[in-house]
């Protein structure tokens, strides 16, 4: 790789890091304000024009604050915990397509990239939580990797049926399988894998109706009691990029990616067609977070090993089925 | 399945439905007639009978009179008359007892100041909070309800 290409690409991983960064911080926003509208209320609109600098204010008061590091703490781990959570979140996305010339890196191996590099998140969390030496984060970072661990499993597997159907690991080759009219997309063949990939990942999500690592209602908080200020911060932030992988990651193995619902509208930029998905399927989050109670905690496994892990599997077979019947 | 459905289905509306917060430190509450707010006094109604302050329950009014400059009349005049807001309750009873109206409700509420003696409220003041008055006192009930009491 030439000079020229590795500032290319340096430049354009920050421009991604900024996207990133506005996206949460609208991300947060939007999250408040349509909490707020489903819960008959306005949300946030006192700072700035209608609260747009709400998560501004918020994000700038987490970087003000005093970082503490408790004496007792395992200091290195401590430090190194919330970026080991937060880079692979980052990293993931490299190998997301938003359009048909539109991305990073074209992986053929792209969908396993990124169920290997989303587990390392878990690592994150265990350390955040044992590096802290507090028994409440250590029992809050068991729960989250207990729970991670656990809905990784149906999230890959339910992958299996998309692969399935493309016969591809590579992002870009599973959404050109999609192309045509909007039942090609792999939601309404696959349809039981979707099911199974949502709810999967929404706990992968720590999000509502699955946050029980930091249930407000219940605990103070789960891995990161300790943490304080901009440490604090970068778990948020990696919470919601992952919110922001998550969601552009359905959209391709489901929604089509950057197709048109209808050959006719083509004329559209694939682009467009990709944001409008992406922010459908933020949305869909939202409005699960607004109607949801939390899962009882003594349902949480049995969700994942007895209820999604056979659904999943089944599908899997299904789809090879029917693929060798239609042969 | 259809209840999770249905649930969504009330978040959903509930995008576009009214929203039932007030907008209030911006846009001032109104509220109902017959509100136990700050009370009004109107000290030439007084005859000093000194009711209302025997039945403070937490005896937060001090009054004084003062002798009628007109001999032939024999009803005192009110001197001072200061309400101690730190420990009014609001109970309405002071403006209940009162024989000549000379102290009723208003719908204000706002007392938050940055002192507490802020909060000892004297005779010009309560009689400047002139604004948002109860419209229906015992002696000035409506007609329908001096006739018919309370349904």
């Amino acid at each position: 790789m030439g000079v020229s290409a590795t500032i290319t690409m340096i430049f354009a991983a920050v421009l991604m890091l900024l996207i990133v960064l506005g996206f949460v911080t609208y991300a947060i926003y939007f999250e408040r304000k349509v909490l707020g509208w489903m819960q008959l209320r306005i949300g946030p609109n006192r700072t700035g024009p209608f609260g747009l600098l709400q998560s501004v204010a918020d994000v700038f008061k987490l970087l003000i604050k005093e970082d503490t590091i408790p004496s007792k703490a395992d200091r290195a781990l401590f430090i190194l915990a919330p970026a080991i959570a937060f880079v692979p979140s980052f990293a993931v996305i490299a190998t997301l397509p938003f359009g048909e010339n539109l991305y990073f890196a074209d992986l053929n191996v792209g969908l396993l990239y990124y169920g290997a590099l989303s587990s390392i998140s878990t690592m994150g969390i265990i350390l955040g939580g044992w590096a802290s030496n507090n028994k409440y984060s250590l029992l809050g970072g068991m729960r989250s990797a207990a729970q991670m661990i656990s809905y990784e499993v149906p999230l890959i597997l339910s992958m299996v049926g998309v692969i399935l159907m493309s016969g591809s690991l590579n992002l870009r080759v599973i959404v050109e399988g999609q192309e045509g009219w909007f039942w090609q997309w792999n939601l309404f063949p696959q349809i039981i894998a979707f099911g199974v990939f949502i709810i999967a990942a929404i706990s992968e999500l720590n999000r509502t109706p699955f946050d029980l690592p930091e249930a407000e209602s219940e605990l103070v908080a789960g891995y990161h009691v300790e943490y304080s200020g901009f440490r604090f911060a970068f778990f948020m932030l990696a919470e919601y990029t992952y919110m922001f992988a998550v969601s552009a990651l359905t959209t391709v193995l489901f929604l089509g990616g950057w197709h048109a619902p209808a050959p006719f509208l083509e004329f559209i930029p694939g682009f467009i067609w990709f944001v409008l998905k992406f922010a459908g399927c933020v949305f869909f989050l939202f409005w699960i977070r607004a109607s949801m109670p939390r899962i009882r905690v003594d349902q949480l496994m049995g969700l994942a090993w007895k209820v999604l892990l056979p659904i999943a599997l089944v599908n899997i077979f299904l789809t090879a089925f029917v693929k060798m019947l239609l042969q | 399945m259809k209840g999770i459905a249905k649930g969504l289905g009330v978040t959903l509306r509930g995008l576009t439905t009214k929203k039932v917060t007030h907008n209030y430190p911006d846009e001032p509450l109104n509220m109902p007639d017959r509100f136990r707010g700050v009370q009004h006094f109107i000290p030439e109604l007084c005859i000093v009978c000194n009711q209302c302050a025997r039945i403070c329950p937490t005896e937060c009014i001090t009054l004084t009179g003062k002798p009628n400059p007109d001999p032939e009349k024999r009803v005192k005049l009110i001197d001072t008359f200061d309400i101690n807001f730190e420990i009014c309750i609001l109970c309405d009873l002071c403006t209940e007892v009162c024989p000549t109206e000379a102290i009723v409700m208003t719908n204000n509420f706002e007392l938050a100041t940055y002192s507490r003696d802020d909060l000892m409220k004297d005779k010009d003041w309560l009689s400047d909070n002139n604004t948002n008055i109860r419209s229906e006192n015992s002696r000035n009930l409506s007609p329908a309800a001096a006739k018919g009491g309370a349904k």
